[in-house]
């Protein structure tokens, strides 16, 4: 029998997730603009085989809310412009031909038939290799580019996303996928009886359809989620194809993924409906020891108060700059923001009986991801690890700048998990749902005729 | 009338020392067809809408014309549905259904070209202005400078449908969006000023926070507060199209715009629009260099005036009536045109919420005896817009008349199918206005702003440099 293969996605946090990464000596710091630099990565993984890349996404400079204060201790902060990634990955998409191309898009500040529309048009240019990942707005610095003075309570946000995600999939159904006749002698463009209205009305949205694209090579685009909240868990088992989650330790990686998997099953949904990828950031070496000396390197780039900043989205409100450094993390207040990254960052820090200053640099080397510091052999044990340990089916790869540390993972770590069979040499198929082993969704006005007919 | 008789080719003479005046062109994209039901001729790629693999395929022949840009039209609803949801027969002939969401299109378009400027249509009736000013302004950092939005209102009751709303938005409270929906995306534009990142290693200073700039916009529509989370474009900021020609249209453009897309029948018609616009232009401090004005052309091009006048026939034996009276009713201002009898004339028309300048071009073609049908058949083949067909000389002595006789500064070229009626422009009539002297043998520049010779902006909030 075939090994259980593993799924690999490079997620682009440019310039660099370390947070000082940037000023690493082999760091190309102008990666956040530059088209050309973007295309190259994708274009490298792609011929690693990776199954997809994925792009964050905030609608705001980062910190802005704090800056319109006063506050300019932020200039240090390297991600602050980038290019838009839905736009992004289309252009991405025209010079690749088998990666699956996945970007953020909120439901908080956006109409759900311009998102529908813009992925359905992403997944026609790619033929068939988007993904939506559909998230809730959680920073503070977006309400105000909207018109809002604060962001969304929590559970609002999620009541929103959730009826978001139905007008999206339900306006993707629009045309059957025989509707298009383009009849050119007997002068038909299109079956009318196989377009269909959505019709849909509900406390958010009022959306009558059809969507003016058709469906596409893969059905839908892949719906990814990244909330691992309760209402976040929840919305993933029911609507997700995959789930990006921050996960430290293989105990709570475990139960989260039996977790949603178990979730799913509530929702007609198997277990291999849903793939769940924990991102890590790998720092290697030709030795466990040199791939220390590396780490090292890189924090020694990173100021303390640089640190303390990149746990401000998480710390509810509370100024962490008050509180002594080599003291424990005081109590954080609830946060309406990142509910469970602030959970997973005070449990790591009490577990490990970290100091504030150590809790700081450690989330800022990685944004609360687990960093895997060794060999490629150490590294590619690790992933088959907690892949056979049901704590992951695959990974999303981080890089603390680039595109060094991103070849470096192509050209030592892919070819250690191929040699172990867990991982592709060739691409099964042109299609993201291919590489992620994911149904094609049917027509849901297609398989009702179908049923009617039975 | 809208069509062009052919004449004889004659050489106009112009002073030797005096560098010419010269044509610029975009190519419309209105896939699968400009006419609506041109996607039936035989030589039509009826997957243009949908299949990038032409796009790309066209957007290179483009390119290799060097055409300034490509630009393509664009609606947040399926046409007609409507009409078809309140329980209207629909017309399964057209081919506007479906298509690749322009913008996007774009992006992909900027990846696999170097010089032609790339401009979409999107609608400030239904967008937020932070997302629109970050789209545009990304595409423009792909393309390296080279990207344009087409500014619109939303006027098809299509659309509103899809966003909540019952009926479309007025048409006066639609401008007055679009006017501030534009500068809140134009000063989103300079959130940063062009030295504002410093990316300095050593120090590990990303940013100098002096030259980043909050807009602080709070208006009648809209609060956003900024910046904008992309860097200054290469060209310093994207270049604006409108294509609105209703007074408040006009007025907009004036201001705001550095393209201007207009449907204009005759030369005349063509020197009092470009008059008109540089007029109101000129009350904002603006010169014939900011604004550059591009009336709409359906070339169909022959080797032989033979030739070419047999294309013509064929496509308008493949204009559909229904279409046509479809493209009609539309600019009726509620009046029921289908009560009245195709063959007769236009009756008098109730003002139009939607397409005003639309409006009166048809009144004007009823004014001159044209029956409802045969108002049809020229809305269904190119969507009012002139047609001229000719060989390419003849193409080439109408618009170099149009040049010199300041009707235009060049002409947003629909074409009945693709992608063979945009191959022959490029292949045919663009050599012939080389020889002429009237188009460029090269790109001037790398961004489309230098192709079109319109100014760089400055950035508002940067300071004026001290002068020693």
């Amino acid at each position: 029998m075939r090994r259980r293969q593993l799924h690999l996605g490079g997620f682009f946090s440019t310039p660099g997730n370390h947070l000082a990464g940037w000023r690493h000596p082999n760091a190309v710091p102008t990666a956040d603009m530059d088209f050309r630099l973007y295309a190259h990565i994708t274009q490298m993984v792609e011929r690693a085989k990776f199954d997809t890349i994925f792009f964050q996404d905030t609608a705001a400079v980062n910190g802005s809310r704090a800056m319109a204060r006063g506050d300019m201790t932020r200039t240090r902060i390297s991600r602050i412009v980038k290019l838009e990634p839905t736009t992004l990955l289309c252009a991405l998409a025209a010079v690749t031909s088998h990666i699956g191309l996945i970007a953020t898009a909120t439901t908080t500040y956006n109409e759900p038939y311009n998102v529908a529309r813009r992925f359905m048009s992403i997944d026609h240019i790619s033929g068939g290799r988007a993904g939506w990942n559909l998230v809730t707005s959680q920073i503070e610095d977006e309400a105000q580019n909207f018109g809002y003075a604060e962001h969304v309570d929590h559970a609002k946000r999620y009541a929103r996303a959730a009826e978001f995600y139905d007008v999206v999939v339900g306006l993707w159904d629009s045309w059957e996928d025989d509707a298009l006749l383009r009849d050119k002698a007997a002068g038909i463009y299109m079956d009318r009886d196989k377009v269909h209205f959505l019709d849909h009305e509900g406390e958010h949205f009022k959306v009558r359809g059809p969507l003016n694209v058709t469906r596409s090579a893969q059905g839908w685009p892949v719906v990814a989620q990244a909330g691992s909240s309760e209402a976040g868990r929840e919305l993933a088992a029911k609507t997700a194809d995959v789930v990006f989650t921050a996960q430290t330790l293989m105990d709570e990686a475990r139960a989260f993924y039996a977790d949603v998997k178990g979730r799913a099953a509530r929702y007609g949904r198997s277990a291999e409906d849903i793939v769940i990828m924990p991102g890590i950031t790998p720092v290697l070496g030709a030795t466990m020891a040199e791939a220390r000396e590396r780490y090292e390197e890189l924090q020694a780039l990173l100021p303390d108060d640089l640190a303390l900043q990149s746990m401000s989205h998480i710390s509810g409100g509370l100024d962490l700059s008050k509180f002594p450094l080599d003291g424990p993390l005081p109590e954080l207040p609830p946060s309406n923001a990142a509910k469970a990254r602030q959970a997973l960052v005070v449990k790591t820090a009490r577990e490990q009986n970290m100091t504030l200053r150590q809790i700081a640099r450690h989330t800022a080397a990685a944004m609360g991801h687990r960093v895997l510091v060794g060999t490629a052999e150490y590294i590619a044990d690790e992933l088959v690890r907690w892949l056979k340990a049901d704590a992951a089916d695959g990974f999303n790869v981080i890089c603390n700048h680039y595109p060094k540390p991103l070849e470096d993972f192509c050209q030592l770590v892919v070819p250690e998990l191929q040699r172990r069979g867990v991982f592709r040499t060739e691409y099964e198929g042109t299609t993201l749902r291919e590489h992620l082993g994911l149904r094609v969704p049917k027509n849901r006005y297609t398989a009702r005729q179908r049923q009617a007919a039975d | 009338m809208i069509i062009l008789p052919p004449k004889a080719s004659t050489m106009i003479l112009t002073k030797p020392d005096k560098p010419k005046r010269q044509l610029r062109f975009g190519a419309f994209m209105n896939v699968p067809s400009s006419h609506p039901t041109g996607w039936r001729h035989p030589d039509a790629i009826a997957d243009t809408d949908l299949c990038f693999r032409h796009l790309a395929d066209m957007a290179r022949m483009a390119e290799h014309g060097r055409l300034d840009a490509m630009f393509f039209q664009d609606s947040v609803a399926i046409p007609g549905s409507a009409g078809l949801y309140g329980g209207k027969p629909f017309n399964p002939r057209s081919g506007r259904q479906a298509h690749i969401e322009p913008v996007s299109a774009i992006a992909g378009l900027a990846a696999i070209t170097s010089h032609l400027g790339l401009i979409s249509t999107c609608t400030t009736s239904y967008n937020e202005p932070y997302n629109v000013a970050r789209r545009f302004l990304t595409i423009d950092h792909i393309s390296g400078g080279r990207v344009g939005w087409n500014l619109v209102t939303s006027q098809a009751e299509d659309e509103a449908m899809n966003f909540g709303l019952d009926a479309h938005l007025d048409h006066a409270l639609r401008y007055e969006r679009a006017a501030e929906f534009h500068d809140v995306v134009v000063g989103l534009w300079d959130s940063w000023e062009d030295d504002a990142f410093l990316r300095d290693k050593e120090s590990g200073v990303w940013f100098d926070h002096t030259k980043m700039h909050f807009l602080n916009h709070r208006g009648k529509h809209f609060t956003v507060r900024g910046p904008l989370n992309v860097a200054r474009s290469p060209q310093g900021r994207p270049v604006i199209a409108q294509a609105g020609s209703s007074d408040v249209g006009m007025e907009l453009a004036a201001r705001t715009a550095d393209m201007v897309f207009t449907a204009q029948p005759t030369i005349r018609d063509g020197q009092a629009f470009c008059a008109e616009m540089r007029t109101r232009a000129a009350k904002y401090g603006r010169g014939p260099d900011h604004l550059r004005i591009f009336p709409g052309l359906m070339p169909i091009v022959g080797r032989t005036e033979g030739e070419a006048r047999e294309k013509y026939e064929e496509l308008r034996e493949l204009v559909d009536d229904e279409v046509g009276l479809r493209g009609v009713a539309r600019l009726c201002g509620g009046l029921n045109i289908y009560d009245y009898p195709p063959d007769g004339p236009l009756p008098p028309l109730p003002p139009s919420n939607a397409a005003r300048a639309r409006q009166e071009m048809i009144i004007a073609m009823g004014k001159r005896g044209m029956t409802i049908r045969e108002i049809g058949r020229v809305l269904g083949m190119s969507q009012a817009h002139r047609v001229a067909y000719g060989t390419p000389q003849q193409l080439a002595d109408d618009m170099q008349e149009w040049l010199e006789a300041d009707a235009c500064d060049g002409f947003n070229l629909l074409f009945a199918h693709y992608p063979k009626p945009l191959e022959d422009f490029c292949l045919l009539v663009v050599p012939e206005l080389q020889r002429r002297g009237i188009f460029r043998t090269e790109y001037e520049g790398t961004t489309l702003r230098a192709n079109l010779g319109v100014p760089v902006p400055p950035n508002v909030f940067a300071q004026e440099p001290a002068h020693a």
